[in-house]
């Protein structure tokens, strides 16, 4: 062994220093800050009161938290449906056929907008004399009514997310061993029983990062829903993460504002926890 | 061992070093000031604002707008905290104001004031919007008187006048009506608040008065029949949808709605759509809906521009806030956005405006101040979201004066 392994052990902890303040200072300290800011009130200018768990106390009895909370479920649930459903349908469909990627390259564009930028595109076609009503010939408050507004800013979000699911589950198909795919064809299985019984199995370690990705991304939807109705109208569609937003810097309710970021935090790391658990058994 | 625990001494006491510096620190002498705002769509004119201060007094002005007001105000409560300060700053009167001198933050301004006065650069009645335990703070940066602003073609298309009562513009949203024109513009985002607080000023402003101050409440009879009378308008067809997201400004070039209410301030958004006072447009104050009130009810609003007690250079901002309120600084400042200005000696072009300005100056009008700087904070951010809901289904209107009552309970259970 040579002489520079043990002085390298002696300043092993100096190397990961640098990253680790940075963590510290920068993930963990806030993290720290706003779990104690949600145990007290505090208006941003005066100092912190503690309150004990009344901001938590609260959040059990704040209707529109229950709103939000049903708005946040529903796109979980239309991410997984959609974004994702679509993505992988995408992918299959256009997976092996010749010019392919031609097909997909449309699906892909939209990933390159931000979602502030999404909502700014998206909101002259939504808005009551929107482009959306006339070309449809309805008259729908797409972005008034509740839940018609979190399904019309689902189905942005689907448009912008579609191509980065579908450019995945390809990655994920073209990983797959060429050998038991063939296999099961000779043994006669083709279209839905091939990908229900040998394609989907296979890809199930990256459908488990593609869903756990979408999963924490629709619990803290934000941009495009503060871009598009700022939660409202009233506090209709606003998510979880528009809550807390709100709470914090509209109304100046820093307390209650950190209880919901602490929930939201609990909830995200719960579901991801849970999920990936139920994957890595699976697998 | 020894030499490693000093090096990491050291280390410690180099950062604790670079992190620090808060302490005595000599005061710098500026030359150019910095200006935060949350009026980013006005940094042409702060600019113009800035060339013209740093010929007149050598100091210069560089403005840094914000577009989005909750996260301006979360910027400068934060900026409080830090070495990060700004020289000059906007803020709002009322609740917020009294908030930030609560906290011993915003400069005293009280000699600025009363020299100012003197001189006749500003009216005593705007004192009180600047007073907090008989102390000034800040000056004005703006002042808007609102009422209401109409497309004068389609006016004169179907021989409508400005009506003197408030049965005069209801006839005239039928007419309009009639002729298939939507009458009034309204939102349900950020200004959902404008005909509450017209309707309310209008039919009772001492009601209006008490609700600000916690002595009357959102489900009083009083502001319930506000509410009636506000749906009644909604379901007689006469306002635009509110998720109508076209500018308003351009909801009044083109058209879409007939009338439009703002303050004096929508002005700009006239004048830069290239639209002639008194040919395009033109301005009326609104009648009151109770025609037996003494006086008629203006609401107005003024905006302050502040500095800090612990600015970099306090004499540097205190002279910038001084020359701020001269007829020099606010000719050029209500010239370039052809808009009123708080010193009375400045004359305004545009005559409709400067009616309004010389009648609300001579005690014509009862000044109400806006809804938006008269409500405390939390109350107002229920309110927005509960006249938000309304706008879209009027008949939440009992249901939106309990959510926002219950707010307003909260709030004025520590607050009294």
């Amino acid at each position: 062994m040579s002489r520079a392994a043990p002085i390298l052990g002696r300043f092993r902890y100096g190397y990961v220093a640098p990253a680790a303040l940075l963590v510290a200072v920068l993930l963990y300290a806030p993290f720290v800050w706003t779990a104690y800011l949600s145990l007290t009130r505090y208006d941003g200018l005066e100092s912190p009161v503690w309150v004990g768990l009344a901001n938590f106390a609260k959040l059990f009895d704040d209707a529109a938290l229950l709103i939000s909370t049903r708005n946040t479920l529903i796109w979980v649930i239309g991410t997984m449906v959609l974004p994702v459903g679509l993505g992988l349908l995408v992918a299959v469909l256009s997976y092996d056929i010749r010019g392919g990627a031609w097909y997909r390259v449309p699906f892909m564009l939209p990933y390159a907008l931000s979602g502030a930028g999404l909502a700014m595109v998206w909101s002259p076609v939504l808005s009551h004399d929107g482009i959306a009503n006339l070309l449809l010939g309805v008259d729908t408050a797409f972005l008034q009514e509740a839940p018609t507004n979190t399904f019309a800013m689902l189905a942005v979000w689907t448009w912008q997310q579609l191509g980065v699911n579908t450019l995945l589950f390809v990655v994920g198909l073209q990983s797959i061993p060429k050998e038991p795919i063939e296999a099961a064809r000779l043994d006669g299985a083709s279209g839905w029983r091939l990908f229900r019984h040998v394609i989907w199995p296979l890809m199930r370690p990256l459908t488990a990062v593609v869903v756990g990705l979408a999963l924490v991304s629709s619990l803290k939807t934000f941009d495009i829903v503060w871009v598009l109705t700022q939660g409202g109208p009233g506090r209709n569609s606003e998510t979880l993460a528009v809550t807390m937003y709100k709470e914090t810097f509209v109304a100046s309710d820093y307390g209650y504002g950190s209880a919901v970021a602490v929930m939201l935090t609990v909830v995200t790391g719960l579901a991801s926890y849970l999920y990936l658990r139920r994957q890595v058994t699976v697998a | 061992m020894y030499r490693s625990r000093v090096a990491t001494l050291g280390v410690a006491a180099l950062v604790l070093a670079a992190c620090g510096g808060n302490g005595a620190e000599a005061p710098q002498k500026k030359t150019e000031l910095t200006l935060y705002n949350d009026k980013g769509a006005w940094t042409k004119y702060f600019d113009e604002m800035g060339a013209l201060s740093k010929q007149s007094i050598g100091l210069g002005m560089k403005p840094t707008g914000y577009t989005d007001s909750a996260q301006y105000q979360a910027f400068i409560k934060a900026s409080f905290r830090t070495n990060v300060k700004p020289d000059l700053f906007t803020w709002q009167t009322g609740g917020m104001l009294e908030e930030i001198v609560k906290q011993k933050q915003v400069a005293e301004t009280t000699a600025v004031w009363q020299e100012a006065i003197k001189a006749g650069d500003l009216s005593q009645d705007l004192a009180p919007y600047y007073t907090v335990g008989g102390k000034q703070y800040c000056v004005p940066m703006n002042v808007a008187y609102w009422g209401m602003f109409y497309n004068k073609k389609i006016f004169d298309k179907y021989d409508l006048k400005p009506p003197q009562t408030w049965d005069d513009l209801v006839k005239t949203a039928e007419t309009l009506k009639q002729n298939g024109v939507k009458a009034f513009y309204h939102t349900s985002v950020l200004f959902s608040f404008v005909w509450f607080e017209q309707l309310m000023a209008g039919t009772d402003p001492d009601l209006y008065d008490r609700l600000s101050t916690g002595k009357a409440k959102y489900t009083d009879p009083g502001v319930v029949q506000v509410m009636e009378r506000w749906k009644q308008l909604i379901d007689a067809g006469y306002f635009i949808n509110p998720g109508d997201k076209t500018d308003p400004g351009d909801v009044l070039k083109t058209g879409k709605a007939a009338m439009v209410s703002f303050g004096t301030w929508f002005n700009t958004s006239m004048t830069t759509r290239s639209m002639k006072a008194g040919t395009d447009y033109d301005f009326f104050v609104i009648p009151n809906v109770d025609a037996a009130l003494p006086k008629t009810s203006m609401i107005f609003e003024s905006g302050p521009l502040c500095s800090l007690t612990k600015a970099a250079d306090p004499d540097a901002s205190m002279k910038y806030l001084k020359w701020w309120t001269t007829s020099e600084a606010q000719d050029k400042w209500a010239k370039s956005r052809g808009d009123v200005s708080a010193n009375p000696k400045v004359t305004i072009d545009d005559p409709a405006l400067g009616t309004v300005t010389k009648d609300a100056g001579s005690g014509k009008y009862r000044l109400v101040n806006r809804y938006f700087e008269a409500t405390p904070p939390p109350i107002l951010t229920a309110a927005l979201d509960g006249f938000s809901k309304f706008v879209t289904e009027p008949g939440t209107y009992q249901e939106v004066l309990e959510s926002i009552q219950k707010a307003a309970d909260e709030y004025w259970s520590t607050h009294q």
